[in-house]
């Protein structure tokens, strides 16, 4: 076996450690508009994932070299809370977080209409507050559902999943164990609305054969996905929604 | 009004043409915000976002730049207002608050500030914009009744900054808050004025 | 940015007014606290947390334990570490980057406290030596995540602080190496301290400032208190404080530990 450092066994009796079937998504829960200060926020838990995100904007572009006279830019921020992992983090960007920030605001940039706002920014933070196995795709997750609390019109929301190979077998949404010990890791996002890839990584070495079908597998859970992020707004603006009703008395 | 709670990207109607943050795509008409969906089906109406502005609008806004051609107004939204310099009898400062019309905004957001008056004295609280028209009340009734009962004379930007002064404007502000707060309630330009006249009892006693 | 501090500076007004009129922005008694929450244990990952919410400001509490050298100069005490974030998320006006004066003023005040009254009782931490016999201590690293910023931020991570040491298991310890998968018992703590924080303004003292009140103030003044003791005072802004005011916040600050006590549990 090429790239795979399997020292655990990942399955017993057909089950994955956590009890989970191969195609089966950790409990997710979404709730939207979770802070005060922010224009727009979401917090998920996501297995024992926690990712609070928080969008600001949009507003006039600081500093004034990174601004586009044509469209708003994204300023995205990823980061580990220190006590998130096993071992105390140190504070601070590291490199592993400067890429994750940039694919994330990646995945945005085309689904934000950020023409009908030229010249400003919209920044964009996700903080993970516990680490277990795909927290960029639970922060991609919850930063969609905050952009669109902040009100900032975009096409459709962009939901993610990760998915990967353990015992030599395609499995839906690793944690962090199985990330560890497993054979790949192939996080993915989609647009909402055409099931377009925003973001694709992979590690791991597998057949073409396998990457669809892992991708296949992940779309489904994406569908779920989405499904949560639409109730979570919707459960959150349906009070909204009695405020312009109650004008009307 | 029934309108129907959609999210970005949600089938709003089929065949028509995209009013107010909606687009067309493949013949389906989809949302671009949160917000309720009008009957028609054309256009949305977000339940949140940042103000943008409308010409028509009045703003209160803070001069934030003083140039030879005009002044820069911060009025709360993500590009500044403009205001010719040969509109204004006196020159403003930086940091003066000012109520100004929109007049037009252009493609590159270059907004334009018409009829601009400097507003002296007085206190500024700044409220979310999409609450301005519950503070304003129906055919102004909210309003007149805080500044019935505070004996204020209040100012409603539509950018969500409110200018009062004189009278009782602790009690204003906390009228005001209380609209804010209560703003999905019905019957409450009632209780407002309640709240007014029991305060208002209270602090002369 | 200039735009905001001129509305801050107009918005102190009315703030004044109503304090003079005997009457707060959100209706509340100059003596009372808003609406207090505290939860523990919601991040697994950590040896410790707890999230308290004082009104819409909220703070995370994360406590991590590991293994270090001590200071040379206290070779059997433990170490603890204390740090403060103010998430770019809490408030449009904080920057990710190196700590500013106010979060490294609000964590050296929590950690007054906690260290004053032996809240994490480090002269219980050490490790005895390993087998080089060089000195081995537990560290306490305790992080303080600021989510929500509406004033009072100071109680509310005392709040969480001190609710997440109570909430903290040390790990084992075993053949140089930490194995946090067990348990051996909870951190050890000798008394509970938590802090109390009064605003002035035009001579009046309130309780427990809202972000609108807190820039309005002339004067800040927190008080860490253990039961019938005080262990850590702070006080800040460019007013001065008379005696007698310091006696009626004192007197407060005990009075009111006591009911915040109330709401942690061990």
């Amino acid at each position: 076996m090429v790239g795979g450092a399997t020292t655990k066994e990942l399955m017993v009796d057909g089950k994955r450690l956590d009890g989970r079937a191969l195609d089966e998504l950790r409990p997710v829960k979404i709730t939207a508009s979770v802070l005060n200060n922010a224009d727009g926020s979401a917090y998920i838990e996501w297995g024992k994932n926690k990712v609070i995100a928080g969008v600001f904007g949009p507003r006039p572009c600081h500093p004034k070299r990174m601004m586009d006279p044509y469209r708003a830019i994204i300023k995205s921020r990823y980061r580990l809370a220190p006590f998130s992992t096993s071992d105390h983090g140190r504070a601070g960007p590291n490199r592993r977080s400067i890429e994750l920030s940039k694919v994330i605001r990646e995945a945005f940039e085309s689904r934000v209409l950020l023409e009908q706002f030229p010249q400003t920014m919209i920044e964009l933070t996700v903080e993970v507050l516990e680490a277990d196995g795909g927290t960029r795709c639970a922060s991609l997750v919850a930063a969609s559902v905050a952009l669109a609390d902040a009100g900032i019109p975009m096409k459709d929301l962009v939901s993610a999943v990760a998915v990967g190979k353990i015992n030599d077998q395609i499995a839906l949404d690793l944690t962090g164990v199985e990330d560890n010990y497993g054979d790949s890791d192939i996080p993915f996002a989609l647009a909402g609305r055409n099931k377009e890839l925003m973001l694709f990584q992979m590690d791991g070495v597998l057949t073409k054969e396998q990457i669809n079908q892992a991708l296949d597998m992940g779309t489904k859970a994406c569908e779920k996905v989405h499904q949560l992020q639409v109730e979570a707004l919707k459960r959150v603006y349906e009070s909204k929604k009695q405020e312009v009703e109650a004008k009307e008395d | 009004m029934a309108g129907k709670l959609v999210v970005p990207g949600e089938t709003i109607s089929e065949g028509k043409k995209p009013g107010l943050h909606a687009y067309s795509e493949e013949g389906k008409l989809r949302s671009t915000v949160v917000g309720l969906a009008d009957e028609k089906g054309s256009r949305v109406i977000a339940l949140k976002g940042k103000y943008m502005p409308q010409p028509g609008d009045w703003v209160i806004g803070v001069v934030q730049s003083v140039k030879y051609a005009g002044n820069d107004v911060d009025i709360k939204c993500p590009y500044p207002g403009f205001i010719l310099s040969k509109m204004t009898k006196t020159e403003f400062a930086l940091g003066d608050v000012v109520a100004a019309q929109v007049e037009k905004i252009d493609e590159a957001k270059r907004i334009d500030l018409k009829t601009p008056k400097r507003l002296l004295g007085g206190e500024i609280l700044e409220v979310s914009s999409v609450k301005v028209p519950r503070i304003i009340g129906k055919r102004n009734s909210m309003l007149d009744t805080i500044m019935k009962g505070s004996g204020s004379e209040i100012l409603v930007g539509r950018n969500g900054r409110i200018w009062l002064k004189g009278g009782n404007i602790a009690l204003a502000v906390r009228a005001i808050l209380m609209v804010e707060r209560e703003a999905h309630t019905s019957g409450l330009t009632d209780r407002v004025a309640e709240f007014m006249k029991k305060e208002s009892g209270d602090t002369k006693g | 940015m200039a735009v905001l501090d001129v509305l801050d500076q107009i918005k102190r007004g009315y703030i004044r007014d109503m304090v003079k009129q005997n009457k707060r922005i959100d209706n509340r008694a100059f003596d009372e606290y808003r609406k207090v929450e505290v939860e523990q244990g919601m991040i697994t990952s950590a040896e410790g947390s707890a999230r308290a919410r004082i009104g819409k400001s909220e703070v995370l509490v994360g406590v991590k334990i590991g293994v270090g050298s001590p200071f040379p100069d206290r070779p059997s005490e433990g170490i603890l570490m204390t740090n403060a974030e103010f998430l770019p998320l809490a408030s449009s006006t904080f920057e990710s980057g190196p700590p500013r004066e106010d979060s490294i003023e609000l964590a050296r005040v929590v950690d007054r406290g906690i260290r004053s009254a032996n809240a994490v009782d480090i002269a219980s931490l050490s490790l005895g030596e390993d087998e080089e016999g060089r000195p081995k201590v537990w560290i306490t690293f305790l992080d303080i995540y600021v989510i929500d910023h509406d004033g009072n931020l100071q109680d509310a991570a005392g709040l969480a602080a001190m609710s997440a040491i109570l909430n903290t298991q040390l790990p084992k310890y075993e053949d140089g190496q930490i194995v946090r998968e067990e348990k051996t018992g909870p951190l050890p703590s000798k008394a509970t301290a938590l802090s109390c924080t009064f605003g002035k303004i035009a001579d009046k003292i309130i309780l427990d400032p809202c972000y609108a009140e807190e820039v309005s103030l002339d004067s800040k003044l927190t008080i860490a208190t253990v039961k019938d003791h005080i262990c850590a005072c702070q006080k800040s802004g460019g007013g001065g404080l008379s005696r007698a005011e310091l006696d009626y916040c004192m007197d407060l600050a005990l009075k009111k530990g006591e009911e915040l006590r109330g709401k942690l549990k061990a």
